[in-house]
């Protein structure tokens, strides 16, 4: 389809007169989406801010009025160290690692493609679709089945491999194993859809253009580095936008996996923390001041590419 | 020489691929194969690598569909009917939406794009006891429609964003030809735009639809009832039931919820891709 | 966005929420009550009510109120109070809703169930019913939530893998058995880590404590007191040198490796007999399979061994059940509740082994076994979590889980009993 894209012909530097068009157009192509945003989105929003400034517990769900407590909710949260900041840091390294891995093993999977026959491209092509077709939720059970202390076939496998007895070795007890598991359910079921956008994006790039190079005499990486890459600079930086957000957002795997057998409080990503302080425990009021503060930490962060976007929009 | 190491090269990676289809495909595997295993085959140190005849039982399926604790069939139904409603809605509404705000100087448009950005900022669990007691107070528990309208203003501002984009990368200049071809603006956009954008849309779909299928944290909330649950929900009664934690109906279940997923996926896969690499050229 | 459009946003989600809150306190008391025929909503968690007690439920309610249907709804004890949280405060709530007796207070103290009048109580058993789970129901002097079973863990054994092996009479001597009896293939007493549970005892009968309150209110926790850590010591001892059980597992399907006859000893509540006690091929698809013809043919109870002899204080597991609060049909909702706690309702719940709400219905209880008697025993010296509503929050947060999944994996006692008391201590004085 993009191809039809590039070979469209040029179109006639024509001047047209343009029409006026009545001014209240835009709105009204805006209005199912402010309706919607604003009442489900809009509102809950305003709720939120409203309740991370009460003490606003399972009682005040039942009607009981919310006693205004001021920024005691910020406070509490802001000197939480063990707490908020730990959640914090450990979801924003934890987002790190999953995008460096997943855009990694994408680009390495994408030529792979590129470089093998068209028989062994279907191959990986039907194994990258179903891990990437597969429901979160089903997968991160498929996976804690893999690893299952007692019954799975990693521990089955280990046992056989290596002679030791590893039947009731645990995975997820210890945080570190338990993000490495996490990290391989994510980096699988991302790595797809990665692999699949830039092996699109690299069959592109003009076949002469690499035959070039390569009688120029440059090796594999530097074909990569300088002119591969540079093509699929801009969909690269799209797949790595995306992920941030994805991987900041991470909630399925992370709250099925503590289920399955984690601890909680050492493995808790800021989606499931705020789960479990406010539908778990029943503090609307904390769980909602962290939320307010998880936006603020997220635009100062993303602020750089607000103004870059808003810069765009002025042209 | 230099064939012999073409060769070995070739090999090399194609071992490489072979690797890379077992490594993702195994646990799709393993979850299949399970499902048709006998409980005594897949716990115990015995385990059955590949249902063999002798062992292959479809008890497991029999246990998932016909669970007591969760029927089945109402899961299906409503989990395709949100799923279909939320894409629909949220590719019309994200649609027009995203037209508003690229092919039109207004004011308040740049506020409106910043919006739509920071809104995706917002981490949904801590919405979710707003949303329950809005849908509450609408008497839209337990519905269809309460838990369509919080998906799909869930995934609407990320359509509108990828959207806007993808008619970004369309020039408006063609649409210009094309009226000067003497057709009205509408008809231009209609017939010249927006076949451009089909490939965007599907892209824009595929995210909307993995939201809606795979959700299950507002749909416990919202979806409280045993005929009222949605698919993943479904999923989980087997996996939390406390006395028998049945990993053959386990995986017995989410192969039949990866099902309709995998269809959805093989139908728009090459269309999808596509998009995403015009989206992003162009973007 | 301007300033006053800002103001007047805020200004009308306040009145929302306010208006909200008024219909929240009315909903309960003002409303006009329907009456005739409607439907009325259980909440039953778990598999632990037999079939025939449902079905006794559902039919004498719809012959008792001709027209009106019952469901009964099978609810996850994982999750549950999360669900509970918003279900029963919406307008769409279950009618009538069971609840472990340790989280009950949660909810008691919210305002989530209907009082139950002094008049309603005495009409339901009075001081019949077992009191220690009355108390769980109350808050503030009102009954809420009222008693719906209560069965303690048994110490269930086979003879065939036993073998010559003294039955312990001692909790020491429960432990050394325990590590005496292990093998690569068999736990001496199989113990998933997160079932703490069965550690309680250990603590109890060492002098230790869970949380207790001082007269100003502030509560203490206990594990690493000097009783709380012997006792933590001797759980550790077996789960690390007399058990085979992963230590991150739950206390689910107990029955399993019993019926691979790799358990000499299991702690599980009773009415885990009859899952031993299956047929090996489940004639219901959901069904799973036990070992009747092998090691359930002669399958004993024990009750837990104390310190100095006799039975052990064991935590006293069970149930309570409350009206909702937001029930569209209290009418209806109450004509369901007296019958789970009418004595042919909790005599067949006797008949399973489980002791019934009412202490003149134990009899009912076959103590004929060594299993009824060992309950029995159990059930007598049984004790309760600390009486604080925020005591749900510490069971939310697996906080013992953890803590005894760590012991299990056999991290030092030391830590982990401080970081324990402290993080409880955090949360049922926050």
């Amino acid at each position: 389809m993009s191809s039809t894209l590039l070979d469209a012909p040029a179109p006639p530097r024509q001047e047209i007169r343009r029409k006026r068009r009545p001014p209240y157009l835009p709105w009204l192509l805006l209005s199912a989406t402010m309706v919607l945003l604003g009442v489900l989105t809009g509102f809950p929003l305003v709720r939120l801010v409203v309740m991370s400034f009460q003490e606003y517990e399972r009682a005040q769900l039942m009607g009981l009025p919310a006693e205004w407590v001021g920024f005691d909710n910020y406070a509490a949260i802001l000197t939480d160290v063990d707490g908020f900041w730990t959640v914090l840091a450990r979801s924003f390294v934890l987002m790190v690692v999953l995008v460096v891995v997943t855009i990694v093993l994408g680009m390495l999977v994408a030529l792979l493609m590129m470089r093998v026959g068209k028989a062994m491209r279907l191959l990986v092509s039907v194994g990258l679709l179903l891990a990437w077709a597969m429901p979160s939720l089903a997968a991160t059970t498929v996976w804690g089945w893999l690893f299952d202390t007692q019954y799975g076939v990693v521990n089955n496998l280990l046992t056989k491999i290596t002679g030791d007895r590893w039947f009731g070795y645990s995975w997820l007890l210890d945080p570190l194993s338990f993000f490495v598991i996490v990290t391989c359910i994510v980096v699988w079921g991302a790595v797809p859809f990665v692999a699949f956008t830039l092996y699109a994006g690299l069959t592109q790039i003009p076949e002469e253009v690499i035959e070039a190079a390569q009688l120029d005499g440059a090796s594999a990486f530097q074909r990569f580095r300088l002119i591969q890459l540079p093509y699929v600079r801009s969909i690269v930086t799209v797949l790595v936008v995306l992920s941030m957000i994805w991987d900041l957002k991470l909630f399925t795997q992370v709250f099925v996996l503590q289920d399955i057998g984690g601890d909680r409080e050492l493995t808790s990503t800021i989606g499931v923390y705020i789960y479990q302080t406010g539908m778990a425990q029943g503090h609307y009021g904390v769980a909602s001041a962290i939320g307010v503060i998880f936006v603020i930490v997220m635009l100062a962060i993303a602020y750089p590419y607000v103004r870059r976007t808003l810069r765009e929009e002025e042209l | 020489m230099i064939n012999i190491r073409k060769r070995l090269a070739d090999t090399g990676f194609g071992v490489l691929a072979l690797m890379v289809f077992v490594l993702s495909a195994f646990p799709v595997y393993w979850m299949v194969s399970t499902s048709f295993l006998p409980n005594n085959r897949i716990r115990g140190e015995n385990l059955a690598f590949f249902p063999t005849p002798d062992v292959f039982t479809l008890d497991n399926y029999r246990a998932a569909i016909f669970s007591p604790r969760a029927p089945f069939a109402p899961a299906v139904l409503n989990s395709i009917g949100v799923t279909f409603l939320t894409l629909v809605i949220a590719l019309v509404v994200g649609f027009v939406a995203s037209l508003a705000l690229t092919r039109f100087q207004f004011k308040g448009r740049r506020t409106f794009i910043v919006l739509i950005l920071v809104v995706q900022m917002i981490p949904g669990e801590a919405m979710i006891i707003s949303m329950f007691r809005i849908i509450d107070g609408w008497q839209l528990l337990n519905t269809i429609i309460g838990l369509t309208l919080v998906y799909t203003a869930g995934v609407l501002p990320f359509t509108i964003w990828t959207l806007r984009g993808f008619v970004n990368g369309v020039p408006k200049e063609l649409e210009e030809a094309a009226m000067i071809d003497g057709c009205s603006r509408a008809g231009a956009f209609w017939r010249v735009t927006f076949p451009l954008l089909a490939p965007g849309l599907v892209a824009t779909g595929v995210f909307a639809f993995i939201q809606a299928w795979n959700e299950f944290v507002t749909a416990l909330v919202i979806m409280q009832r045993p005929e009222a649950m949605t698919l993943p929900l479904w999923l989980r009664t087997f996996v939390q039931a406390t006395q028998a934690t049945n990993w053959g109906a386990v995986m017995a279940a989410s192969v039949l919820i990866a099902i309709p997923a995998v269809i959805f996926f093989l139908i728009v896969q090459g269309r999808m891709t596509g998009g995403l690499v015009s989206g992003a050229v162009k973007g | 966005m301007n300033k006053n459009r800002l103001v007047g946003a805020a200004a009308s989600a306040i009145t929302l929420t306010l208006a909200l809150s008024a219909c929240g306190n009315a909903g309960g008391a003002a409303a006009p009550e329907e009456t005739g025929p409607g439907e009325v909503r259980v909440w039953l968690v778990g598999t632990d009510t037999p079939p025939e007690a449902r079905d006794y439920l559902k039919k004498t309610f719809e012959e008792e109120n001709p027209g009106s249907t019952l469901t009964i709804e099978e609810q996850a004890w994982d999750g549950l109070v999360d669900k509970y949280t918003t279900a029963l405060s919406g307008s769409d709530a279950p009618d009538v809703v069971e609840i472990g007796n340790t989280q009950a207070a949660a909810f008691t103290s919210a305002g989530y169930f209907r009082e139950i009048t002094a008049d309603e109580f005495e009409t339901l058993g009075g001081s019949d019913l077992l009191p220690g789970f009355v108390e769980a129901g109350d808050w503030e002097g009102k009954h809420y939530a009222l008693p719906y079973y209560s069965g303690s863990r048994v110490v269930f054994y086979s003879k065939q893998v036993l073998g010559d092996t003294a039955v312990p009479t001692t909790l020491d001597e429960y432990v050394d058995t325990a590590v005496d009896l292990k093998t690569d293939d068999l736990s001496g007493v199989y113990w998933p880590g997160q079932d703490w549970y069965n550690a309680l005892p250990f603590i109890w009968e060492n002098g230790g404590y869970i949380a207790e309150q001082a007269e100003d209110g502030t509560w203490d926790a206990g594990f690493s007191s000097e009783g709380g850590l012997a006792g933590l010591e001797q759980i550790q001892t077996i789960m690390t040198k007399g058990n085979n059980a992963p230590s991150d597992a739950q206390e689910t399907d107990l029955q399993v490796p019993f019926c691979e006859g790799k358990v000499a000893f299991l702690s599980a509540p009773s009415w885990i007999q009859w899952s031993i006690n299956a047929p090996e091929k489940p004639e219901d698809p959901d069904g799973v399979p036990g070992c009747a013809s092998t090691y359930g043919k002669d399958l004993e109870g024990l009750a837990l061994p104390g310190k100095d002899g006799g039975a052990a204080q064991v935590f006293a597991g069970g149930s309570n059940i409350a009206i909702a609060q937001k029930s569209a049909r209290p009418d209806l909702a109450m004509s369901a509740y007296e019958i789970l706690l009418s004595d042919e309702y909790q005599s067949i719940l006797a008949g399973i082994g489980l002791f019934p709400a009412k202490t003149s219905l134990f009899e009912k209880v076959d103590q004929s076994t060594s299993i009824g008697k060992a309950a029995a025993e159990a059930a007598a010296n049984a004790k309760l979590t600390p009486a604080s509503p925020k005591w749900a929050d510490v069971e939310s947060k697996t906080l013992l889980q953890t803590a005894f999944s760590r012991i299990a994996a056999g991290e030092d006692v030391k830590t982990i009993a401080e970081k324990l008391d402290a993080d409880i201590e955090e949360i049922l004085n926050s």
